[in-house]
């Protein structure tokens, strides 16, 4: 089968996976320990759903968060399983929801991707970090209401960040460097 | 040009796979001499394969006395060692990996691999063009002191003074990537070829053994002694 996917396409991934790294380093000075994913949110939110915009088909994160799954799993391999993880999620409810050429699919792929990262990250360093650094994660994770109210919480982070993101869409088509239908 | 020291020649998939072994069993370890064997190995390897910035020593000393004053006030201060020598058994073997691979043997090791050609392209450009896009961003942010604007203390501003114009120079950065792949006849979907192929050496044989006796040492330290 021949793929769906051009050279154009995985090195416009490549770079919005390298804007959701440099949007760590930006947040990470900031950002209190067990939160950060809150605060990266509405950055990372800003390339996850450019890169959405421009690629438009289903796998679209995939293709920006594996290669960064692999490399982050150099540092522990539990972060690269956390990642697919996610990923997984996100793309098979996106595939029945169809494609990301929708402003809403990209909203619903937005909110999917850092929920579930939120609620998988938790869940994941909760049961699978031994000893006395998984306490905070346990304390979270086996209390249901905090639990949701995080999870929700990286939904909203998630939401502004698509919408920072449709901004930045808007500023590139007006500039003629988004050249796709959105 | 980089130093062709011991490290700098091992087989670059074999260096991945102990550093992730390292990073398991450092997960593992609660008895502190058992951390103490492994980190002074991974350190002296360390100091003696790597030039280290001493800025970014002074730096890494400092936040780990913090690190550890503030585990010693939360609890005691034998756990507040334990962790401080486990995260530094984490760490090191990054900057360890890092300093002794170059890209091509990075992309190499992940052709090995035999990952998907998507991935070693992704993995290729991130590792390529993450430092020029960081110091992109420091530009960006050195323009905006010239303005009289320090967009680092002021989060409101990092949409319109820092991302945006980050974001433009991405899309610019990766047409013309796109632009100059595709005149060099680059084919994502075809089979790559290697003029030098990874090959196991005499080195590499006692790189994996000496790795393999310090984890059986600290094995030894942690559930036997």
């Amino acid at each position: 089968m021949k793929s769906p996917w051009r050279l154009r396409d995985y090195v416009f991934a490549a770079f919005m996976t390298i804007g959701m790294v440099i949007a760590v380093f930006i947040v990470g000075p900031f950002a209190p320990p067990g939160l950060q994913l809150l605060f990266w949110a509405p950055l990372g939110g800003i390339f996850l759903t450019l890169g959405m915009a421009r690629l438009q088909r289903r796998g679209s994160v995939a293709l920006m968060i594996l290669p960064l799954a692999v490399l982050l799993g150099l540092i522990s391999p539990i972060i690269s399983l956390y990642l697919a993880v996610t990923v997984l999620v996100t793309e098979l409810v996106m595939f029945f929801l169809g494609n990301y050429r929708r402003k809403i699919n990209r909203l619903w792929g937005n909110v999917l991707f850092f929920a579930s990262a939120n609620l998988g990250g938790l869940l994941l360093g909760a049961y699978l970090i031994k000893g006395s650094r998984a306490d905070p994660f346990v304390k979270i994770a086996t209390q249901p209401g905090v639990l949701i109210l995080l999870t929700v919480l990286a939904g909203m982070a998630g939401i502004v960040g698509w919408w920072l993101g449709e901004s930045a869409v808007k500023q590139l088509q007006r500039a003629g460097k988004m050249d796709v239908d959105v | 040009m980089r130093k062709r020291n011991f490290l700098t020649q091992i087989n670059p998939l074999l260096k991945i796979i102990v550093c992730i072994t390292i990073l398991f069993v450092a997960l593992l370890l609660h008895d502190i001499k058992a951390i103490s064997v492994l980190v002074i190995t991974l350190l002296t390897l360390v100091l003696v394969s790597v030039r280290i910035n001493l800025k970014i020593f002074a730096y890494v000393a400092i936040a780990l006395l913090i690190f550890m004053a503030i585990s010693t006030w939360l609890r005691d201060f034998h756990i507040s060692v334990i962790s401080s020598l486990r995260l530094f058994a984490i760490l090191l073997p990054t900057p360890l990996l890092a300093s002794t691979t170059s890209p091509s043997d990075l992309v190499r090791a992940i052709q090995a691999a035999r990952l998907p050609n998507f991935i070693v392209l992704s993995l290729m450009l991130i590792w390529r063009f993450l430092p020029v896009i960081q110091q992109e961003a420091q530009r960006i942010i050195e323009a905006n002191w010239l303005r009289g604007i320090n967009v680092v203390r002021q989060p409101r501003q990092w949409f319109s003074g820092l991302l945006m114009p980050l974001i433009f120079r991405i899309v610019a950065y990766a047409d013309d990537v796109t632009v100059g792949l595709e005149t060099r006849g680059y084919d994502p979907q075809a089979p790559r070829s290697n003029s030098q192929p990874l090959r196991w050496q005499l080195k590499d044989t006692i790189f994996a053994v000496s790795a393999a006796a310090i984890v059986i040492v600290v094995g030894y330290l942690e559930w036997v002694a």
